[in-house]
């Protein structure tokens, strides 16, 4: 941030905050998705579009939703995944925490510049995840473990698009 | 650089704190999960929680495996019918040596009527899914604790054991496959009875037997059973198939590779099987529970509590 500049970083200070309703069924969207009957190589590249509403939020909504959230809904997927219960909150709590310190910086940048920075989160979520895996005694599961984080950050223009939109949409409902 | 807000905009406290708060709070669930097994009621609250949207998400897969049901030729059906009706007649000679073996042993060993070591009857259940852990052998199947599951069961498909229940949900249960990284099963072969342990490779299709000595007869396409006497699997269901025998003198140990019978990865119904009788206590432990009964109020032993925790 040059300190001459005086243009607000964040455009849309002044916004009303996006409806609850909203963030709930995006949330509800996505651990459907991520529910859906993956098995194989398919569940390896399995994009965590849990992860990335969350981390959405996190960077639009901050003050609704954050590190208590994530981990609730990393203790929903942990439970459905089978897996430990925890591993899921763990990874996601760190994510959302990167968003929320890089949060200013991500939003001043456009949706391909944001898709480098929360492939970064999301790569550290997934390592988080390995780790306790190998950890606990489980073997490494290939390389393709993480073509989910980089297929994650795709998915991150187009979904924060459409949520972005609806929120917007919203909002202009409202000051009518 | 993040500046602090100044104090009249405080909003709790600050993320790194927050960071802590939670992984501390995630580290003591993961023990307690991992450790203790102290998180399975708050596993089988969250799992009735998230029951209705993993039905919505089934639904498509569902759809289309009724769509494919529908479009089966006749062709195929007759096909279909012909063969198994050849192995209906098959099995019915060797279900009938069965009932007069199982007749038989409970004569000579003196067993009260339906104490056999013998698996008697079983649930059929559909498996729903993989579960979705990339870490992991497990499916899931449509029977759940309403179906009277517990923890421990075994499960088979028509060609051997698929693995054993290791979570039991409301509706749903897991099963661990027997090619999950250290699900053993105690086995027996069955050309020369030698006894050995079945341990899951942790890899697609592969099944170790460690710690046979090298001079053990083993050969390639030797069959492994179950061999019973773990009280947990019922003697006599196939297991494993032996695909590769290595034998290597400066090893004390075979190296023994072998395949699953049952097809672990690609069946749509399985049985399970109910948990073997729980073998007779020792006598000094009956005598021990018969001696205090004068007292006021006995404490309620806390019977078959080894067995859930399985």
């Amino acid at each position: 941030m040059r300190s001459a500049d005086l243009t607000p970083v964040a455009r849309d200070v002044m916004k009303l905050p996006a409806s609850v309703g909203l963030v709930f069924a995006s949330l509800v969207a996505a651990y459907l998705f991520s529910v859906l009957p993956w098995s194989g190589r398919w569940l390896l590249a399995r994009p965590d579009l849990v992860l990335l509403v969350l981390v959405f939020w996190t960077l639009h909504e901050p003050r609704s939703v954050g590190q208590g959230i994530a981990f609730a809904m990393g203790l929903l997927v942990d439970v459905g995944d089978s897996m430990l219960l925890g591993e899921h909150a763990f990874a996601y709590v760190l994510a959302v925490y990167g968003a929320q310190v890089l949060r200013v910086r991500i939003l001043s940048f456009r949706l391909g510049e944001q898709t480098l920075h929360v492939l970064g989160l999301f790569i550290v979520s997934a390592c988080a995840t390995l780790l306790l895996n190998l950890l606990l005694g489980e073997d490494f599961p290939g390389f393709a473990f993480f073509v989910s984080p980089v297929l994650t950050a795709l998915a991150w223009a187009p979904v924060s698009w459409v949520l972005y939109s609806s929120a917007v949409r919203r909002r202009r409902e409202d000051a009518r | 650089m993040i500046r602090e807000p100044p104090a009249f905009f405080h909003r709790g406290p600050s993320p790194l704190a927050r960071l802590t708060f939670f992984t501390l709070a995630a580290i003591a669930v993961m023990i307690a999960d991992h450790r203790f097994r102290a998180l399975d009621a708050v596993r089988l609250s969250l799992s009735v929680l998230a029951h209705p949207i993993e039905e919505l998400a089934a639904m498509p897969a569902q759809a289309l495996g009724r769509a494919a049901d529908f479009f089966t030729t006749q062709d195929q059906l007759l096909r279909e019918n012909r063969e198994l009706r050849a192995k209906v007649l098959e099995h019915a000679a060797q279900a009938q040596e069965a009932l007069l073996l199982r007749a038989e042993e409970e004569h000579l060993l003196g067993m009260a009527a339906g104490r056999s070591r013998y698996a008697d009857k079983g649930l059929i259940a559909e498996v729903l899914y993989t579960a979705r852990n990339p870490f992991t052998r497990k499916i899931v199947v449509d029977k759940g604790l309403t179906n009277g599951i517990q923890a421990g069961m075994p499960v088979i498909d028509g060609a051997g054991v698929v693995g054993q229940v290791t979570s039991v949900g409301t509706f749903t249960s897991e099963v661990t496959l027997v090619t999950e990284k250290g699900q053993s099963v105690p086995v027996m072969l069955v050309r020369n009875g030698l006894r050995a342990i079945a341990v899951g490779a942790g890899k697609d299709g592969a099944i170790d037997i460690p710690f046979m000595p090298a001079s053990a007869d083993v050969q390639d396409g030797d069959l492994f059973v179950t061999s019973g006497i773990d009280g947990t699997y019922p003697p006599g269901l196939t297991v494993a198939k032996v695909a590769s025998v290595e034998k290597n003198a400066a090893y004390m140990f075979a190296r023994i590779v072998a395949r699953p019978a049952a097809g672990v990865d690609n069946h749509r119904y399985v049985l399970m099987l109910p948990l073997a009788p729980a073998p007779p206590r020792p006598e000094t432990r009956e005598e021990e529970a018969r001696k205090p009964a004068s007292r006021a109020n006995p404490r309620p032993r806390r019977e078959g509590a080894a067995g859930a925790l399985r």
